[in-house]
């Protein structure tokens, strides 16, 4: 198996081993169609390079030819032979089938999970000092509005937390509020989900338009309680730097 | 052997490796996260008459349901904490003209109060599952909702786009009935796949339709309804789908591309040898 032939297809077993299975060692998985890209540039890579000459063509179609024509095959090579011949036309039968099928899945939802806020939440303070007595109010109103569904222990686990779709945000995780600004948590407390755009489904969040039962004065310093009682910062901008 | 006839083969080739490569790559992506729970109610078809008014009709039970859990109604005061109702089993038939949805769920005691609703989005625009509620950044549409209350008797056909905007419509043709056993309400639902109304949710077998559902516990504690209006158990907007036909049309296609991928092999050896001969 030294043919060019065998060298394409050990680099393609190489390489997908590499996608697949090192790389997420060191970084997040790739998505399958990324890795199919991936090969299906390699394998074209290769196609090129042994078609630049017309000796290395030979070497590289010749194996591919005799197995396809069948000659001189014995054993376990012609029986290999007539099951590709066999496996090629039901794979795409297969193929034709799983394409036309009816789906019992309904429409796949991508759903922006954080949005671009509206031009008048960006950038605004909370004009709000930080002091104990304001996280302790903040714990306070979060504890009376917000923990039903976001969770005594901001996780997202409150009592009416269950059967909502997309669930409440858990702020202990630091892909939520961690990843945010003060002024993004205002917006979506003071707008809540109606507030959305229509990346976001709006139609399907149960998050109340608090600006209709709560004063700006309590929603900051929710917001201060929030990020206290999870353990998580604000995302400023000196940090972006 | 040619140019010409190497890039044959070598397209045929490129045509079959990437075929099982794709097969083999995609087969292997993990399924969506979060789907524990349904996500989609299907009608299924069936030939005679669906069991409009029947809530314990055999059929029923031959029928795989799906389960949405449901929790209280915090969107907009009254709000409510802590629900009576905390799942739904909802089946689903039609024949191809009239469907029916069965509800069952768990609720310790029978009230005249007690009462449950379906809610549909109407036509093409997204609505907010809390009534159609007005959404600031999109522009939503009507629901359609369904009304069962056990002291009533049957079914109101209604229609909402917002806060307390909920009201019964001109042409009810929507019809259900209850039945309370050990512990369990099973209310079926039911009305005709299409009623050319505007105003009503209209289901074609094979679309997607947007459902949610909300129920009332209506035990009556220290003199007053448990749960009313506002203070019920929710679910958020699922899916629902009438089963369309049978269509055997999609085998004559898979027979079909077998046998151009037979005459392809066919011709590609046929090729090879005749530039092997040359």
């Amino acid at each position: 198996m030294k043919g060019p032939l065998a060298k394409t297809a050990i680099l393609l077993v190489g390489m997908y081993v590499f996608l697949k299975f090192i790389l997420p060692l060191f970084t997040a998985p790739l998505p399958a169609s990324l890795i199919f890209l991936y090969l299906a540039l390699t394998f074209a890579s290769a196609m090129i390079f042994y078609t630049m000459s017309g000796g290395s063509l030979d070497e590289f179609m010749g194996p591919v030819g005799r197995f396809l024509t069948g000659s001189g095959q014995v054993g376990i090579a012609g029986t290999a032979r007539i099951l590709v011949f066999v496996l090629f036309p039901l794979l795409v039968g297969w193929q034709t089938y799983t394409r036309l099928a009816p789906s019992d899945m309904p429409p796949a939802e991508n759903r922006t999970i954080h949005p671009a806020p509206p031009g008048e939440f960006v950038g605004l303070a909370n004009p709000y000092p930080r002091t104990p007595e304001n996280i302790m109010m903040g714990k306070g109103l979060y504890a009376a509005f917000c923990s039903p569904c976001h969770g005594a222990n901001f996780d997202g686990k409150g009592p009416a937390a269950v059967g909502f779709n997309p669930p409440p945000a858990n702020f202990s995780d630091p892909g939520t509020i961690a990843q945010l600004q003060e002024s993004y948590l205002f917006w979506r407390i003071k707008k809540g989900g109606v507030g959305l755009p229509v990346e976001a489904m709006p139609w399907k969040s149960a998050m109340p338009r608090w600006e209709v039962e709560l004063p700006d004065e309590w929603i900051w310093k929710i917001i201060m309680g929030e990020y206290d009682g999870a353990g998580q910062s604000p995302r400023t901008w000196e940090e972006e730097e | 052997m040619g140019y010409m006839k190497i890039f044959n083969v070598a397209l045929g080739l490129t045509l079959m490796v990437t075929g099982v490569g794709a097969s083999c790559v995609f087969a292997s992506d993990p399924p969506p996260e979060g789907e524990t729970g349904s996500v989609a109610v299907r009608l299924f078809l069936t030939e005679g008459a669906v069991p409009a008014d029947d809530p314990n009709a055999a059929v029923w039970n031959t029928i795989e349901p799906a389960e949405f859990k449901l929790a209280p109604q915090v969107h907009w005061p009254d709000r409510i904490q802590e629900v009576t109702v905390k799942s739904v089993k909802v089946r689903g038939v039609h024949n191809g003209e009239d469907m029916a949805i069965l509800l069952e769920y768990a609720d310790p005691s029978e009230d005249a109060a007690d009462a449950a609703a379906v809610e549909f989005m109407v036509g093409d625009k997204m609505a907010h599952f809390a009534h159609g509620q007005e959404m600031l950044q999109v522009e939503g549409g009507d629901v359609n909702i369904w009304y069962w209350k056990k002291e009533h008797g049957k079914a109101t056909d209604m229609t909402a786009k917002g806060f307390k905007t909920i009201r019964p419509q001109e042409n009810q043709n929507v019809s259900a009935t209850g039945a309370w056993q050990d512990g369990t309400w099973r209310v079926v639902f039911s009305r005709p796949l299409q009623t050319g109304d505007d105003l009503d949710v209209q289901v074609t077998p094979g679309e997607w339709r947007n459902v949610a559902f909300a129920f009332w516990d209506g035990e009556i504690v220290d003199g007053d309804v448990k749960e009313k209006g506002s203070q019920k158990a929710v679910s958020s907007w699922w899916y629902l789908r009438a089963e369309p036909p049978p269509d055997n049309s999609i085998y004559g296609y898979v027979v079909l591309g077998i046998v151009l991928a037979a005459g392809f092999e066919f011709f590609l050896v046929r090729k090879i040898r005749r530039g092997n001969e040359s």
